[in-house]
């Protein structure tokens, strides 16, 4: 059987590939040492696969065609295709996994739920800023897990949580001895091409991380679904961190660094959740 | 609300490179291919950002005025500078 051997989060912002050699010193400095730590910790769990939860921004889908999830299932994925991205980041291809990602299909279409699938995803700055900054490499299988955060109605919290928990199941049911680790990417708070555009709501970050730490799902599912609506709209990519969560058990965040960053517009947190032992 | 062709509009300048340099060559003849409503063209021709955030996803928006040249700091002003109180812009933006 496979196993989880990690569990991580990590944000993302197109500002942080386009301006990176730009920023402040200081400031690239911390988010530096934050994604060297996720990938110090991400090597260290040495994983066969690693399974991203991140947004699609626009550039798989459109709201002609908008899954609330898609499960990547091909044996290959186009790298990113925005120009900033590939300046930094110029890897065409990225390795797929399809058996893992079929038998993630398959496990959720056994348990009720209805995924998108898609045989070649497109995978953006939200999938690739963290495995460019963490230095992750580009030979390790990827299974995306594109969650729709970026257009209302999404899937709810309490559904993510479910998710979370289905993604544990699929990997300890894959008859391969895997080793698993996951990637939720995104948040914390930030405001994207709104009238609040630029606004890092520290108060909800904060309350946010707390409540993962508690870790319990319901406190979790109440306060994203009253506060996501009252912060900008980038917090939505919270229901990535949600997933991860539920993945590790709900149990077990580890905040690795949380600092305002008006230079990326984000709310900028790194997180791993601590496992059991198997 | 979200106006389907301004969204198609942005989705495709986002995801065609060509377009994007045809778009910003020729605006006019690339905007004459979408059944995008006078009002709103007027406010593409403009630059409005106020008019236009309400119509389309948040993060389209954003790419669009990329791709229009405009820098990000005046963008985001611009929309700082809409009133919430006036007309209820949060609310009306349709993802946010």
């Amino acid at each position: 059987m496979a196993s989880l051997v990690g569990v991580f989060a990590a944000s993302h912002g197109p500002i942080i590939a386009r301006d990176w050699d730009k920023m402040p010193r200081e400031h690239r400095d911390k988010l530096e040492a934050a994604f060297d730590e996720i990938g110090r910790r991400l090597r260290a769990c040495r994983p066969d696969i690693l399974v991203v939860v991140s947004p699609d921004h626009w550039v798989n889908f459109f709201i002609n065609n908008l899954p609330a999830v898609c499960i990547g299932i091909g044996d290959e994925h186009d790298g990113p295709p925005e120009p900033f991205m590939q300046k930094v980041y110029p890897h065409l291809l990225l390795k797929g996994h399809a058996a893992f990602g079929r038998h993630l299909l398959q496990t959720a279409l056994d348990n009720e739920f209805e995924p998108a699938l898609s045989h070649r995803l497109r995978l953006d700055h939200g999938t690739c800023i963290p495995l460019w900054r963490a230095a992750v490499s580009p030979e390790l299988p990827l299974v995306p897990i594109l969650v729709n955060d970026l257009e209302a109605p999404m899937p709810s919290i309490k559904r993510c949580l479910a998710w979370g928990r289905l993604l544990r199941r699929a990997i300890e049911t894959y008859p391969e001895p895997l080793r698993v680790a996951v990637l939720g990417t995104g948040g914390l708070s930030h405001s994207i091409g709104e009238p609040t555009m630029g606004w890092i709501d520290e108060e909800f970050d904060h309350a946010c991380i707390k409540q993962f730490e508690n870790g319990e799902e319901r406190q979790l599912d109440a306060f994203l679904t009253e506060a996501l609506p009252r912060t900008g709209n980038g917090a939505q990519e919270m229901r990535d961190w949600v997933i991860a969560h539920a993945a590790a058990g709900s149990t077990g965040f580890e905040l690795i660094d949380y600092f305002p960053s008006p230079a990326t517009l984000v709310g900028a947190g790194f997180a791993s959740w601590k496992l059991p032992a198997a | 609300m979200t106006d389907y062709w301004l969204s198609k509009l942005f989705f495709d300048l986002q995801n065609d490179a060509k377009l994007a340099a045809d778009y910003r060559a020729d605006m006019p003849a690339v905007i004459g291919r979408y059944p995008i409503n006078p009002e709103l063209r007027t406010a593409l021709f403009e630059d409005d950002v106020g008019k236009l955030a309400p119509e389309v996803n948040a993060y389209l928006l954003r790419f669009y005025f990329q791709v229009r040249g405009m820098p990000e700091s005046e963008f985001i002003a611009r929309l700082n500078a809409m009133n919430p109180a006036d007309g209820n812009a949060m609310e009306k933006m349709p993802h946010g």
